[in-house]
């Protein structure tokens, strides 16, 4: 995010093109009347997020084109929250098929990993460890306290 | 009124209930003491365990932990809320002049009494407010929605677009799925699922927790640890300060009490001004303002009154018209309504029991918040010692039970991820979080309202303005943005988008 001006610009396209998405979805709920029905309150809010897409627009427009790079900025590690995300996609999208204790242990190690900080070394022994303890805590405590039964995936054989 | 409070400390005082107060409590602490975590962040992570508890157990576990959260944190010169900005300007000096344990001592006993005068005033307004709001309307709750959404867009930022904007996008979110009147699905896109709408919880963890997290990850690995000074407690008898120096604080006490109690009822300004706003007014009443800013005990004292007064006072709208004032008393009001509690004046008249025990939590969780905080203190700061590169993907995996255990669906899971994506997108591009989750939780409410009106006043618009309470609360609406436009332009805050 090196430059303002250039952000607000584009937060003002997102506010444009989410007011007009959902004026464009707002037509398409079925009407029951002519009058108020249940397209009205969206009618007004996609036409209020437009007007604000077109304000914020204008405002960008209107701000001097500056460079910043403060230290915040500069401090942003993306490459650590792509990975992140793509774990938590990752974990999410096999937790049903693989079984939320297995996953679950994966997913802590590769996080764990990723989150290490540069000046340390990774310890295995303790990611193990936490992995195992955690992922078999909480589906123990959640499954026998509170009833809730978490996907078991590959582990099912071992309840049949 | 005294028979319920007997009733409800009899809830409280079980064996079950307050070990829960007190495990809530410390957890609280912790959240609010480590930087990164938040007491809101606590609340949605604990809300799944409450499902197996009972309402009386599971709002106190949940109290315990709003009021652990609001703990004075800032005092081990922690980085980090805004609730605490004040405390630092004085807390700070009279710490490195080796007065730690004093500043310590006047915070944890100052927060504890604006905390137990809040609950105090909340104990004597809530249930009038509650009579009155009875006879309230569609027309007086539209009115009072309006007016709250309004309030918190546009004082959550400078920037009243994007406060606007999170606003409105929270009320977005909130029209998917079945129509209030006409019962007509709207943007389900054909998916089943989205037919009854998102879920508070999902949207509140996934604002709140999965977006922190991926905040975190952020600078998590080139991060230099924050050094926290410890407060050294030998030899200090007490609090750490004399009777002498307590009463001398009588009126100051008083003055930050009233401050933070009374921003803490209005919506979208809460702790994070009331605590400043009280120091100032301490320094402008004080014999010796040039003393502000170098360590004296005034200044500690103002703001963490302040700061803890508005507990009680955000309780007021929350428990008597189910509006929440802030992110922390949303997520609260996310934990009513898991247990089927409806906030609103109808509560203190079907569930008084439940009302009373929810005050007896409140009261009996500041005197544990008072003692963990003052002589738990070492130990809490050797907690945070805990690398936050293991605690935070175990706090994701928590998040992502605790949605699973809505519904048993994975498609609750996909939710928190989006919205953790939308929070995480809001934080980015500078717009408040606030008024997002206000929106979502006031825009059915103004939305159902709205049409109810309509449809007794036979589509006429002017009702709302005529009828006073309605039209009060409306009128103010449009000043707050009247009086929002006018600052920006005298302040030429440089256009909208600054």
């Amino acid at each position: 995010m090196a430059n303002k001006k250039r952000n607000e610009f584009f937060l003002g396209l997102i506010m444009l093109f989410v007011g007009l998405g959902y004026l464009w979805a707002t037509a398409n709920v079925p009407r029951k009347s002519e009058g108020i029905d249940a397209s009205f309150v969206p009618y007004i809010l996609g036409s209020i997020c437009s007007v604000l897409g077109v304000l914020q627009l204008l405002g960008a427009a209107r701000l001097v084109a500056v460079t910043t790079s403060d230290a915040n900025d500069s401090s942003v590690d993306y490459p650590t929250v792509w990975k992140t995300l793509v774990l938590i996609v990752a974990y999410v999208a096999l937790l049903s098929w693989v079984g939320f204790p297995v996953v679950t242990i994966a997913y802590l190690m590769a996080q764990f990993y990723v989150l290490t900080p540069a000046d340390q070394k990774p310890n295995w022994v303790l990611y193990a460890l936490v992995s195992v303890v955690a992922a078999a805590g909480v589906y123990l405590l959640f499954r026998h306290a509170f009833d809730l039964m978490l996907p078991l995936g590959w582990l099912d054989f071992a309840t049949e | 009124m005294l028979e319920l409070f007997q009733q409800g400390f009899e809830a409280v005082l079980t064996f079950q209930i307050f070990g829960l107060v007190l495990f809530g409590t410390v957890v609280g602490i912790i959240f609010g003491a480590i930087p990164g975590l938040t007491s809101t962040m606590a609340v949605a992570l604990f809300l799944p365990i409450t499902y197996g508890l009972g309402p009386a157990a599971g709002i106190s576990l949940l109290v315990s932990l709003f009021i652990g959260g609001t703990s004075s944190a800032i005092l081990l010169k922690i980085p980090g809320t805004p609730a605490s900005v004040a405390t630092t300007w004085d807390g700070g000096p009279m710490m490195e002049r080796g007065d730690g344990a004093k500043a310590l001592g006047l915070g944890v006993v100052f927060s504890f009494m604006g905390t137990i005068l809040s609950i105090v005033a909340l104990v004597f307004i809530a249930p009038t407010l509650a009579k009155m709001a009875l006879s309230f309307g569609p027309h007086e709750y539209f009115g009072i929605a309006i007016f709250s959404l309004t309030l918190i867009a546009s004082l959550s930022t400078s920037s009243m677009v994007k406060g606007i904007f999170s606003g409105v996008i929270g009320f977005m979110f909130a029209t998917v799925g079945i129509a209030p009147v006409d019962a007509i699905p709207r943007f389900t896109f054909g998916q089943v699922n989205l037919n009854s709408g998102f879920e508070i919880l999902t949207v509140l963890i996934g604002v709140f927790a999965i977006a922190e997290i991926i905040k975190v990850a952020e600078e998590v690995k080139y991060e230099k640890q924050a050094a926290i000074k410890q407060v050294d407690m030998k030899g200090i008898k007490g609090f750490g300060f004399s009777m002498a120096e307590f009463f001398e604080q009588k009126w100051n006490f008083l003055r930050s009490s009233l401050i933070g109690i009374g921003i803490g009822i209005l919506p979208g300004i809460g702790a994070g001004t009331s605590n400043i706003l009280s120091y100032i007014a301490a320094k402008k009443q004080s014999k010796t303002p040039e003393l502000f800013g170098k360590g004296i005990n005034d200044g500690v004292v103002a703001s963490e009154t302040a700061n803890n007064a508005g507990i009680g006072g955000a309780m007021i709208p929350l428990l008597t018209l189910g509006i929440p004032g802030d992110a922390v008393s949303a997520m609260m009001l996310g934990g009513f309504m898991i247990h089927g509690i409806q906030p609103g004046p109808l509560l203190f008249v079907s569930q008084g029991v439940l009302v009373y025990t929810i005050f007896a939590a409140l009261i009996v969780s500041s005197v544990m918040m008072l003692v963990c905080e003052f002589y738990g203190m070492r130990i809490f700061v050797k907690l945070l010692a805990v690398p936050k590169h293991v605690l935070l993907p175990v706090i994701l995996v928590l998040c992502v039970v605790g949605a699973f255990g809505l519904g048993s669906r994975i498609f609750d899971i996909w939710t928190i991820l989006i919205f953790g994506l939308v929070g995480y997108g809001f934080v980015k591009f500078g717009v408040p979080q606030a008024p997002f989750i206000i929106g979502f939780i006031l825009g059915p409410m103004a939305e159902t309202n709205l049409r109810r009106s309509l449809m007794l006043s036979d589509n006429n618009f002017m009702d709302f303005l005529t009828q006073p309470i309605s039209g009060t609360f409306i009128g103010l609406a449009i000043l707050s943005i009247v009086w929002h436009v006018v600052q920006m332009i005298r302040g030429k805050s440089g256009g909208v988008a600054s």
